[in-house]
């Protein structure tokens, strides 16, 4: 199922920082993990994953280093912060409360 | 050259990372990324060709991921164009002095003067060096902003020497010309230096001298004078020649 872009941008954040208070993960793992969960529902071009994960590594939220795999790939992890977890905390109570209000609208638009 | 690298230089070149380094750590990890990909399209059982169209199809377009990497680190880049520039700005000053000052100094031994007094009255020169610098970076900045249009790289010198000349006039309306001059002499010789017949570009810092010469007299007391005003600017022009080189060898981002 394809999303609206402006709505997948604007949740993109509150994803990454959701997996990511899970445990730390590079780029691809991400991708893997959130298409595991969504059931592949969740498509996105993969290469616009880079971009918000600067975003929040210079907003301080996150954090990285190069690590070197089983397999002797490297990889860059990138794991939360504290400002991040504290993020996390907010985005989701934000999300929570915003799709409430949504849904009771739309709730009642339908009956 | 593979397809990955070519999706990683495309995004690389569009994104305008600020600083080398950190163009190289984004193309480490996008290729590690894309080789991730290519090689779950190859377990799936995919051919390279096939493989390299599930990267592109699933990895989206250069352009797009660039554009985003360069609004993240828009502020830094404009931040570091400033300090770049500042830089260009600050050395390419002192290379005139240093030029002038030794040319100057030269001339005082041989006409029996004190270099001690010579390079005392460098200060009074101050207006001169800020417009030589300022002729020659405006003409290179031209050239970075619009790189395919001669006509509007020309556009930056031609606005700030209009600012200047409004400036000198104001301030030092006695002594407005020559700085004017050296000016126009230091946009032309970098005019000339990017031209075909770049080895004519010395001719660039004697052609505004000889306009101002016929069309405001006398500025100068002697022959001597005007001639040492040449050496000065011509040295000083390949000096900020090299510095614009070099300085294009240690910020601008290699390609990839």
């Amino acid at each position: 199922m394809g999303f609206d872009r402006e709505l997948l941008k604007g949740s993109i954040a509150l994803l990454l920082l959701r997996l990511l208070s899970e445990r730390d993960m590079y780029g691809y793992e991400i991708i893997q993990e959130s298409m595991r969960r969504s059931q592949d529902a969740f498509e996105f071009k993969e290469g616009t994953l880079y971009p918000a994960l600067h975003q929040l590594h210079k907003r301080g939220y996150i954090r990285s280093e190069w690590r070197t795999g089983e397999n002797g790939k490297q990889r860059k992890y990138y794991g939360l912060t504290a400002a991040g977890k504290k993020a996390a905390r907010r985005s989701e109570q934000e999300w929570f409360s915003f799709t409430k209000v949504v849904n009771a609208i739309l709730s009642k638009a339908n009956t | 050259m593979t397809h990955s690298d070519r999706i990683v230089s495309r995004v690389i070149s569009l994104a305008r990372l600020p600083g080398s380094k950190r163009g190289r750590e984004v193309a480490k990890e996008l290729r590690a990324h894309l080789d991730d990909l290519a090689e779950e399209a190859r377990s799936q059982g995919y051919d390279e060709e096939g493989a390299a169209r599930i990267v592109r199809m699933r990895f989206g377009e250069p352009e797009e991921i660039a554009a985003a990497f360069a609004s993240v680190y828009a502020p830094e880049r404009w931040a570091t164009r400033i300090l770049q520039s500042a830089i260009l700005l600050a050395s390419s000053t002192l290379a005139v002095m240093v030029v002038v000052g030794t040319v100057q100094s030269i001339a005082a031994v041989f006409s029996s003067g004190s270099i001690v007094s010579t390079l005392r009255a460098l200060h009074q020169e101050s207006f001169g060096f800020a417009a030589i610098t300022a002729g020659y970076c405006s003409l290179y900045a031209g050239e970075r902003l619009f790189p395919a249009s001669l006509a509007k790289a020309v556009l930056p010198s031609v606005a700030l020497g209009l600012c200047l000349a409004a400036l000198f006039v104001c301030l030092i309306p006695q002594q407005a010309v020559l700085p004017l001059a050296a000016f126009a002499c230091a946009a032309c010789a970098r005019l000339l230096q990017r031209r075909a017949i770049s080895f004519l570009w010395f001719a660039g810092t004697a052609l505004p001298l000889l306009i101002a010469w016929v069309l405001f007299g006398r500025l100068i007391p002697c022959w001597q004078f005007p001639c040492l005003v040449w050496i000065g600017l011509t040295i000083s022009c390949k000096a900020l020649q090299e510095i614009v080189r070099l300085f294009e060898r240690v910020f601008m981002l290699p390609a990839h």
